[in-house]
């Protein structure tokens, strides 16, 4: 018996904009049901290798493959199906679709959306309907948005849109979430609200890439650790061995801001 | 008296009509966000191409020139109309829609209706050039054999049954799966595509629906008028459908028939009734415009939804799953 591929292999990925190599050469393994951390200082090039584990852009060198299969230059809706999910450092909810709504069209696979199906014959799609309802209420209940859920998602206060980018990607049927700073900017209740769901998320099965700044969650949460500067993996492994790593604390401006973002 | 009825039978086959464009413009635009600005190049293929395959063989020496001439019967001209505007909507959208959004394919679009509008004046071996075709049979006028005014009221009921078949899609289509996803690209393309769906696809299927809808609305216009030309579609004649979408309320059907018989029936007609003004020709039919535009603009000022908002999607909560996975699926 072979070995699982791991779940994620990036593999001296490289993407520039005009001279700057955003992306320069980052390679990383992830194994299946990590909860992985991506950090780095400002500027390391996270966003560019979310966007480009994504799809979202295209790669200029290396590859990436996702449970063994190479997925470079996959247009990012294909990517998608195969359980790679993804959130965005802002949260961008379809503002005028309802919470339920936008739960509901993220999940994977629709006969109904199928036209055929949808002009000629929607009783074949009656039961997965009543099925997605029955299941984005149940999730809507688990993050505490049961209550919204017939409110237009642009009406959701930053915290409450935070839980609905996590809830939403859920209903997508994700194998690995990747999520681009999930804490970005909301209260310390919040945070650890988060952290809590993305524990139970991990217990079920889903594995973990987050970007993130929460240096004290990542230590406290993740079991894997990617450091990037410059567009290139600067060290892998835990938060409390990599604070003893000089190159990784030099990378955070001497070290003051680990310890400091550590609190 | 029978004026009358002949006046308000003609404004009801033109409400109708606009029903049908409002719809088909309000399947790209009001589900799946596409801003098409050149929709009127799809109802007037639409309207040549049923001109064309109802009228006999072009007669040599009348100087009127164009394809086809297949003389066929009620109903094959309307759905080659419908089908020859969704096919056209195909190549545009495969050109656009893959690599452009919003403003970018707004101005695509717009191009495109020039260059098509521009191809068809001057190769006037197409559809007769910026003379357009005339004496275009009416729809099952040779089996009913009905005068003027009573066949308008008879083209009423065809109109009639055409726009309720294509009312009853349109519902559909916005109330399943796939119109739900299409609302969800339209509010941001990159998420819907994040979340597995072909956003290409999705929309290019937009843009043909709703370009059919605008094929079969020419369609039934040259249908019923008789003649078309390149005056009855010029640029600024989709936002006419554009003002009736807006004003009657975008991603809301009921909302366009508001806004087309607002538009229509109402503020377009209603210039009609002004009082001639002396030495100035072109100011009449210029204030339908100005009088559509300002309607626009107190709209968008006072109600930016339209008049009749996107209602919000309701369920029925059978939470039975709640009490856990024993809820039989039914795949």
């Amino acid at each position: 018996m072979q070995a699982d591929p791991p779940i994620l292999e990036v593999d001296g990925a490289v993407r520039h904009f005009g001279g700057l190599r955003a992306v320069d050469g980052c390679s990383f393994t992830l194994q299946r049901g990590m909860l992985a951390a991506l950090i780095g200082p400002n500027g390391a090039g996270k966003t560019t290798l979310v966007n480009l584990v994504a799809g979202a852009l295209s790669l200029h060198g290396g590859r990436i493959r996702f449970l063994g299969r190479d997925i470079s230059g996959w247009a990012p809706h294909r990517i998608a199906s195969l359980g790679l999910i993804r959130t965005f450092q802002i949260s961008r909810e379809w503002a005028r679709l309802t919470v339920l709504e936008n739960l509901l069209v993220a999940a994977p696979d629709q006969r109904g959306e199928n036209l055929w199906n949808a002009l000629m014959r929607p009783g074949v799609s009656r039961a997965e309907e009543r099925r997605l309802v029955a299941e984005a209420l149940d999730t809507l209940d688990t993050f505490g948005l049961y209550a919204m859920r017939n409110e237009y998602a642009v009406t959701l206060s930053g915290g409450q849109k935070r839980l609905l980018e996590l809830a939403r990607a859920v209903m997508g049927r994700p194998t690995l979430l990747l999520l681009d700073e999930p804490m970005a900017g909301v209260n310390p209740a919040l945070t650890d609200q988060l952290a809590q769901h993305i524990e139970t998320l991990r217990q079920g099965g889903i594995s973990f890439l987050l970007v993130e700044h929460n240096l004290e969650f990542v230590e406290r949460s993740c079991d894997y650790v990617v450091v990037m500067a410059l567009g290139r993996t600067l060290a892998t492994g835990l938060m409390s061995d990599l604070r003893q790593n000089p190159e990784v604390v030099s990378a955070y401006l001497g070290g003051e801001s680990v310890e400091r973002a550590a609190g | 008296m029978s004026a009358i009825v002949f006046y308000i039978a003609t404004v009801v086959n033109y409400f109708f009509i606009y029903n049908i464009l409002a719809w088909g413009l309000n399947i790209q635009f009001g589900y799946a966000g596409i801003l098409d600005f050149t929709y009127i190049t799809f109802m007037a293929v639409g309207a040549y191409v049923a001109g064309v395959t109802s009228l006999g063989r072009q007669q040599p020496g009348t100087g009127v020139t164009y394809i086809l001439g297949w003389h066929l019967p009620f109903p094959l001209p309307l759905l080659l109309g419908g089908l020859a505007a969704a096919l056209l909507g195909l190549l545009v959208g495969l050109l656009a829609i893959n690599r452009l959004r919003s403003d970018y394919l707004a101005i695509v679009t717009l191009s495109v209706g020039i260059i098509i509008y521009s191809l068809v004046g001057n190769l006037t071996g197409l559809f007769d050039g910026f003379d357009g075709l005339v004496g275009v049979p009416e729809p099952l006028n040779g089996q009913v054999h009905l005068g003027v005014n009573t066949y308008t009221i008879f083209y009423m009921a065809v109109t009639g049954v055409v726009m309720v078949i294509l009312w009853f899609f349109a519902q559909r289509l916005r109330s399943s799966a796939l119109g739900r996803t299409m609302r969800a690209i339209r509010e941001d393309v990159d998420v819907a595509e994040s979340f597995g769906k072909n956003t290409f696809r999705i929309r290019l299927v937009a843009m043909v629906i709703g370009c059919f809808y605008a094929g079969i609305g020419g369609a039934l216009l040259i249908g019923f008028v008789g003649a078309f030309s390149p005056g009855g579609w010029s640029t600024l004649e989709t936002f006419i459908i554009w003002a009736v979408m807006l004003i009657g309320g975008r991603g809301n059907n009921w909302g366009s028939v508001l806004g087309s018989f607002l538009v229509i029936a109402l503020l377009s007609e209603a210039t009609r009734f002004l009082p001639a003004i002396p030495n100035n020709a072109f100011l009449e039919p210029a204030l339908r415009n100005i009088v559509i535009g300002a309607g626009l603009i107190v709209v968008l000022r006072f109600r930016p939804q339209g008049i009749l908002p996107e209602r919000k999607a309701q369920f029925s909560e059978v939470r039975a799953a709640r009490a856990g996975p024993g809820e039989p699926h039914a795949g």
